[in-house]
């Protein structure tokens, strides 16, 4: 169903090219460099990426630690899954966490948080169509109203900036790391990079390898919802969630 | 279009000078923002800042010059996303658009995240009127939306009242006590429109960047009204100027290091958030229509003109307000429009038109403090002058702004002083004018109505009794033998 609203494409277009005193369309000149580059060219810098973050791991990790507490994430890091473990049941046990809910991600694989929160008595819901539980969406969207925490994996994490980045899609609801009052964030090291325009270059090279197409959605998530809207002063959890915990294993 | 209120800057800015309230709420915000950028250039080095502002504002330049060609792949990027492209050439157009998928839609509350367009459209109103219950979710637009007034600055909309005032402001409207407290009063904020957020059918956003190469909107926020905006109602409409494209998702990372530390000291705000059209089948949840509306409303009026152009670069950090030593004391609402500062100044001139808005140009002392502060290095004050010559030299006699006897002066001055004999001559006749109108050097306050606007807040010094020339040739060039 496509309406045409407003003026149509091609007479705006024109008035644009009126306005820069052309008359037909042309190919941006000089042309552009990025939008030159093949998709060999970025496997090229990919690589590169690659073989960038196999170096200096150790420092890599400590340095998105102490960026992403710049930020107000509280961030902890276990190189032991069960110390991992350990410590998230003892911060759901602190919060007092009665109801929360997860997304599906591959993470949740290496942490047994359904068992976890099986033991702590917390009734929690995973947020997943196509998945087992079989919320309809009316009710998944009701359990992240209201639950206490919603615990999501990463798809990257950003060092420079002390970002968690998610990519929405089937297993990860936009609204788990976003209507619960505290989100958890559990990272894995390979899903760490450097800086934001690694991020960039990965999702592009991921946009030109499924023939144009890199999902719906991307959010960078970088500490607590925050406003200063009133006489600059901080306020924390205006919208999204007061509490934002990092835990990085390895 | 909202009220043009822009022909009234010296009365409006006189009234602002008076306003206790509003000066303590300016002089509160002062130079925290300006502080917190400096610092956060200081914390990535002076050296990386200049190259990230050169850097940024040549991808500007190079996406204006070939705005039809950007605007071309985008559309064609969003459509293959799933998404709808609609181009409006001025505000009825764009409000009739919105206002039109509403209807069909069966739209009963929208959400909106901050957007300045729609502030210069006047959506909100024109929405209301359609039977649409609108609601402003960012915390600043909230309260100038319950206190029916427009936003004084481009980051913070209600920078312009204090606490007390909000306070009174949601007692009055929602019926809760006089807050004290200001995460209270953020707190009934949010659980109001948390309840709007989850039964909206439509969230309408802003956009801070548009990517051509993929076909992308993104916001930048702190608040996560932008990310509820855009996930929750099942239709997600983005309006935006034409003018916020820019090439590839591999540039956004430049504008992103050079945004939130502009506007508001910040490495990065709490949430960006890139859409790519509507949720994929797939998705777990996410608007299943996404529109997009690109905005001219006067803006390719500034593209052809090359003087004005660069105005379009503008990425709306707000830093050029913070730092402007006018906007310090008069505060946004006083230049009339949506758009206030040494950038508005600019950009609300264009938009209106010259003739409502001729004292904006003025509204500047032309200490260059904008463009110093600019991310992207536009150059304001230039912009400030070719308005002003407009002004002076327009061939509609209504647009200008100076009387005959003004410009009449301004010509005779051009003329004698490219010609140093009647220089000379016409010197010695006004040394003898004003010697009974002076007083120590300066001139009587009441002496020359004509100059009134001039003297009445400053002094007007008289002419030497020797010219630097004469004292030149007689004293010092002798001395130097």
């Amino acid at each position: 169903m496509t309406e045409i609203l407003g003026t149509p494409k091609d007479d705006f277009l024109a008035s644009v090219r009126g306005a820069l005193g052309r008359s037909t369309p042309s190919n941006p000149s000089p042309p552009y460099f990025r939008l030159e580059e093949s998709l060999t060219d970025l496997e090229k810098m990919e690589q590169d990426l690659k073989e960038r973050l196999l170096i200096d791991h150790d420092q890599r990790i400590n340095a998105l630690v102490e960026s992403a507490r710049a930020t107000a994430w509280n961030v902890n890091r276990f190189p032991n899954l069960e110390e991992a473990t350990s410590y998230i049941a003892d911060l759901l046990t602190t919060l007092g966490v009665q109801h929360a809910v997860r997304s599906n991600q591959s993470i949740f694989h290496q942490i047994p948080i359904d068992e976890l929160l099986n033991n702590l008595g917390i009734e929690s819901a995973v947020i997943d169509q196509n998945g087992a539980g079989q919320l309809s969406q009316t009710q998944a969207r009701q359990k992240m109203i209201d639950a206490d925490i919603g615990i999501t994996g990463s798809d990257y994490c950003v060092v420079e900036t002390g970002s968690v980045v998610i990519l929405p899609r089937a297993g990860l609801s936009r609204l788990v790391s976003l209507g619960p009052p505290v989100h958890l964030a559990i990272v894995s090291p390979q899903e760490i990079v450097d800086t934001l325009d690694d991020v960039f270059l990965l999702r592009r090279l991921d946009y030109l390898r499924n023939g144009g197409d890199m999902g719906s959605y991307l959010n960078f998530i970088s500490g607590p919802s925050r406003t200063a809207d009133i006489e600059q002063t901080l306020v924390v959890g205006v919208h999204g969630p007061k509490e934002v915990h990092m835990v990085i294993l390895g | 279009m909202p009220e043009v209120k822009t022909q009234a800057f010296r009365n409006s800015s006189e009234t602002a000078l008076k306003n206790t309230q509003l000066q303590q709420a300016l002089k509160r915000a002062g130079t925290g923002f300006d502080g917190a950028r400096r610092q956060a250039i200081d914390s990535v080095g002076a050296d990386n800042w200049e190259l990230w502002r050169d850097e940024a504002r040549k991808i500007k330049i190079h996406a204006l010059e070939n705005l039809d060609y950007y605007l071309d792949l985008l559309e064609q990027k969003v459509t293959e996303n799933g998404g709808e492209v609609h181009f409006a050439k001025d505000s009825e157009e764009a409000n009739l658009i919105v206002s039109q998928i509403a209807k069909s839609r069966n739209v009963q509350i929208a959400t909106k995240s901050k957007s300045m367009v729609s502030e210069e459209l006047d959506l909100n109103k024109v929405l209301e009127k359609s039977g649409v219950e609108v609601y402003e979710t960012d915390l600043g637009e909230y309260i100038i939306q319950l206190a029916e007034e427009t936003p004084s600055h481009l980051v913070a909309p209600a920078l312009h009242k204090t606490k007390e005032e909000v306070a009174l402001l949601l007692h009055e409207k929602l019926q809760v006590p006089i807050l004290d407290d200001i995460e209270d009063m953020a707190r009934v904020a949010r659980d109001v429109l948390r309840d709007k957020f989850f039964n909206a059918d439509m969230g309408i956003s802003g956009a801070n960047f548009l990517i051509a190469e993929t076909g992308s909107l993104v916001i930048i926020t702190n608040e996560g009204n932008g990310r509820l905006c855009t996930s929750a109602p099942r239709i997600h409409v983005g309006i935006t100027g034409m003018e916020k494209v820019i090439p590839s998702l591999q540039d956004l990372g430049l504008f992103l290091r050079l945004l939130p530390r502009s506007a508001t000291g910040q490495h990065l705000t709490s949430y960006v958030s890139i859409v790519n059209g509507p949720k994929r089948e797939t998705d777990e949840d996410g608007p299943s229509e996404f529109h997009l509306v690109l905005v001219d409303n006067g803006r390719s009026r500034m593209l052809a003109d090359p003087e004005l152009r660069e105005a379009l670069y503008c990425i709306r950090c707000g830093a050029c307000l913070n730092i402007c030593p006018v906007y310090q004391k008069v505060g946004g609402h006083s230049y009339g429009w949506v758009y206030p500062g040494p950038i508005g100044a600019i950009v609300s001139p264009e938009l209106v038109g010259l003739k409502r808005a001729s004292d904006l140009p003025f509204a500047s002392s032309l200490c260059g403090a904008c463009k110093d502060a600019c991310p992207i290095k536009i150059n304001i004050p230039r912009m400030l002058l070719h308005q002003r010559h407009k002004l002076s030299e327009s061939t509609d006699v209504s647009e200008r702004n100076i009387g005959l006897t003004g410009r009449l002066a301004a010509k005779f001055t051009g003329h004698i002083l490219q010609h140093p004999k009647q220089l000379s001559i016409t010197r010695s006749i006004i040394r003898l004018i004003q010697l009974p109108l002076s007083n120590k050097g300066t001139l009587k306050k009441t002496s020359l109505p004509i100059l009134s606007r001039w003297t009445k807040n400053r002094d007007m010094k008289v002419i030497a009794p020797k010219s630097f020339r004469s004292i030149w040739q007689t004293e010092l060039y002798k001395d130097k033998d």
